[in-house]
């Protein structure tokens, strides 16, 4: 059957499901809905090698509009601001209408804003599409003290690659310990540490009370009164899912669009995947919300099968990296609900690990190494989460033996 | 084929079955797979960012990068999924002796 399907959002969710789609229907007509001006890009890069000038706009691209031709999916830079769930049709802000037989909703992420001082508002800058990290590459060129709120992934990969343009880099956390919503404290105190050895200055348990502009000097006081002054403002304070659009209709929302393990939300056809879904997982038995590249793909990928017909459930073990300076920190499963840890490894030359377990078996386990030392024992650790295998312990904490071991023998 | 460019890697039993090792001549590196049907070469850097493919993951026909999970397909070099993008170049590969040897252009 021939269907108007529409992809609320241009991130890569969407252009994942839309491929996806396309491989198993080639009637429909496709197009995505993005507010960006350009085709899906990848944004890992923009925190880090963009930054270094080492990947540049055009290296970013998923797919070339070429490909989306010869796939034969619309894509519409367009910004929606009302949608009508009952009649399906979405309506941009000069009443243009896009009317729909199936939606998928992939509006992804936005960041949370500091709530210091309204005046200051466009002093402070923030990291998520490539327009913002370009102005943020324009203007360090001439800054040199640079202050970052936030000592989460991007704060800390902005925090690197500013340590490697040799900028002095004050990281402020209001927290007592890096990443801590979901790196163990471990694996934080090790990054931390990095940090610290490259010059950085890392500032835990600290509140922010005010930040004053002096001239082109900002002085950010703290609640011990400490005083920093520095010339360039960053935030990375999280994120909340893009739902504002979707706040007064009946679409179910809580911590994002509630999905199952289909992607299907609340409303008959319409679909949601990505940052913005709280999807429920099979395999953890519960919802939550990924904010992670892997997820982004796989999640898209697996609502495009849903709407085309292939019903799929979403099994993807949540899967994530940061790299910073020359380590890789990669983090698999959920590492916030184990009975017992197992540490393998001491030193980041080889690669540390910590597998948290419940009930014998594998829950989640986050790992730091200098460059790719964690990989291939944190993909086999995905594989035995997936397996649900019960685990040999003395194993998992001698690195001298291979975890492949305890992959089961089909 | 002349006979100069086929460089001597190792024995076969340095090498596990679905397993890899590094190999480095010259300015350049390579990685060296052992499969069920044979051995096989590749350039030893992904192609997304500079890291050595020694420390991925082999399955099957594929390695997988150790930082990314880049996937190539070891055979053919091709890439198969996110964020790699571009193929590995392979290279021809003979026993001798028990002796592996890859043909580098």
């Amino acid at each position: 059957m021939k269907n108007n399907i529409i992809i609320l959002g241009g991130g890569q969710a969407a252009i994942y499901a839309a491929i996806e789609i396309r491989k198993n229907d080639t009637e429909s007509n496709i197009k995505i809905l993005g507010e960006e001006s350009i085709l899906p890009y990848e944004r890992p890069p923009l925190s880090k090698d963009f930054l270094l000038d080492k990947k540049h706009e055009e290296d970013l691209f998923f797919h070339s509009s070429d490909v989306l031709i010869n796939e034969n999916i619309d894509f519409d830079n367009v910004s929606i601001n009302k949608v009508d769930f009952e009649n399906k049709k979405l309506f941009t802000k000069n009443d243009n209408v896009y009317s729909y037989d199936i939606l998928l909703i992939s509006t992804g992420s936005e960041n949370k804003k500091l709530c210091l001082d309204d005046n200051l508002n466009n002093d402070f800058y923030y990291l998520r599409n490539l327009e913002e990290a370009k102005i943020i590459k324009e203007i360090v060129l001439n800054k040199n003290q640079i202050t970052i709120i936030g000592g989460g992934f991007i704060g800390l990969e902005i925090a690197s690659s500013l340590s490697q343009l040799q900028k002095k880099v004050t990281v402020i956390e209001i927290g007592n310990q890096l990443m801590g919503r979901i790196i163990p404290k471990q694996i934080a105190d090790l990054v931390q540490n990095t940090h610290i050895e490259h010059g950085n200055e890392i500032i835990l348990n600290k509140q922010i009370d005010k930040i004053i502009k002096k001239n082109d000097i900002y002085e950010i006081l703290l609640n011990d009164n400490s005083l920093i002054e520095t010339d360039f403002v960053i935030a990375g304070i999280g994120s909340t899912p893009s739902i504002k659009l979707f706040e007064n209709t009946n679409l179910k929302l809580d911590n994002g669009i509630v999905t199952n393990q289909f992607c299907e939300t609340s409303i008959k056809d319409v679909y949601a995947a990505g940052d913005v879904s709280n999807f429920y997982h099979p395999l953890y038995e519960r919802n939550m919300r990924l904010e992670s590249y892997q997820h982004a793909q796989n999640h898209g990928i697996c609502a495009g099968k849903n709407i085309s017909g292939v019903k799929t459930e979403y099994t993807s073990i949540p899967w994530m990296w940061s790299d910073q300076f020359n380590l890789n920190l990669q983090l698999t499963g959920i590492c916030d609900d184990y009975e017992e840890i197992i540490e393998r490894g001491s030193e980041i030359n080889n690669g540390v690990i910590y597998f948290f377990l419940k009930n014998k078996k594998i829950r989640g386990a986050c790992g730091l190494g200098i460059l790719g030392k964690v990989g291939r024992d944190i993909r086999i650790t995905t594989k035995l989460i997936e397996k649900n295998t019960i685990v040999d312990r003395q194993i998992l904490s001698d690195q001298n033996q291979k975890l492949n071991k305890l992959i089961p023998k089909l | 084929m002349s006979e100069e460019n086929w460089i001597e890697v190792g024995s076969t039993d340095s090498i596990e079955e679905e397993d890899l090792i590094r190999f480095d001549h010259q300015d350049k590196t390579f990685c060296v797979y052992r499969l069920t049907d044979g051995f096989y070469a590749t350039d030893g850097i992904c192609t997304h960012e500079e890291v050595h493919l020694e420390d991925g993951l082999v399955m099957d026909d594929e390695i997988e990068c150790p930082m990314h999970q880049g996937i190539f397909n070891i055979k053919s070099g091709k890439a198969l999924s996110p964020p790699a993008c571009v193929d590995l170049k392979t290279y021809p590969v003979k026993v001798d002796n028990d002796k592996i040897f890859i043909k580098i252009d």
